[in-house]
């Protein structure tokens, strides 16, 4: 008897990866080289290498950088799902309880000596990816995001 | 990672960048870019072997920008990929920065 595939909201996972990270900048390598693994692994394309790499960026570092995992193990994870003809991404962290889209967007328009230091990572995030959602669940800050294929 | 190198061409002070322009990299870009920007008039960022940009990245090229403004010297970014172009407008960079498709000398 053949198993049944797990689901996800009703469609079958095809694959998934985990990746378990510190709380520090170099894990930035090991982030682009599981990403590059689970692309090369599935014939992906490198625009979503490349998608998938920015957003695991943006939100780690807001992790690291303003959410207090600086410094700590097994700070955050992060899922990838690949399903049919789409990619679901869970981030979670264990630092402060922080909805990232909470956050005002910053005005990309505004001229050079206008810009704010902040707020560019999450807009990024909003704009590449579809379908986020934070929750905390417990210790940890989940983020879900879809990216069509 | 990331790598600079630097050359004169053309009245202009071009520095290519080359690899990763992520939250690792982000201060020896910023640095290697404000340290032609004292010492040259015209200085061109080539993008054309830049692989991957995020905020971080960003911010360095922004800041780049700045300091360039404050100095009353050109700065002009060059040839980047499709892939970097891209978040280069989901951030408005179009609005503040000189954007060359290919090298301006």
């Amino acid at each position: 008897m053949k198993p049944y595939p797990p689901l996800c909201q009703n469609q079958a996972i095809l694959t998934e990866t985990e990746i378990v990270l510190d709380g520090r900048v170099s894990e930035l390598r090991r982030i682009s080289a599981e990403v590059a693994k689970f692309c090369r692994e599935h014939s992906l394309s490198e625009d979503v290498e490349f998608d998938l790499n920015l957003v695991l960026e943006e939100l780690f570092m807001n992790s690291v950088n303003h959410g207090g995992c600086e410094g700590m193990e097994n700070a955050a994870q992060v899922r990838l799902q690949l399903l049919s003809g789409e990619i679901v991404a869970e981030y979670a962290d264990r630092g402060r309880a922080f909805d990232p889209f909470s956050a005002p967007e910053p005005d990309v328009d505004a001229p050079l000596n206008e810009r704010p230091a902040g707020g560019l990572g999450v807009h990024l995030v909003r704009q590449t990816m579809r379908d986020w959602n934070y929750r905390r669940d417990g210790e940890w800050n989940r983020t879900t995001m879809r990216r069509n294929l | 990672m990331i790598e600079t190198t630097e050359a004169a061409k053309s009245g202009w002070w071009v520095v290519s960048v080359k690899g990763r322009a992520d939250a690792e990299a982000a201060d020896q870009l910023e640095s290697a870019l404000r340290a032609a920007i004292e010492a040259h008039p015209k200085v061109a960022a080539d993008m054309a072997a830049l692989d991957y940009i995020s905020s971080a990245g960003l911010r360095a090229v922004i800041q780049a920008a700045r300091a360039a403004q404050t100095k009353s010297s050109e700065f002009a970014v060059c040839s980047p990929s499709a892939s970097v172009q891209k978040v280069f407008k989901m951030s408005g960079m179009q609005h503040i920065l000189t954007i060359h498709g290919e090298l301006p000398c």
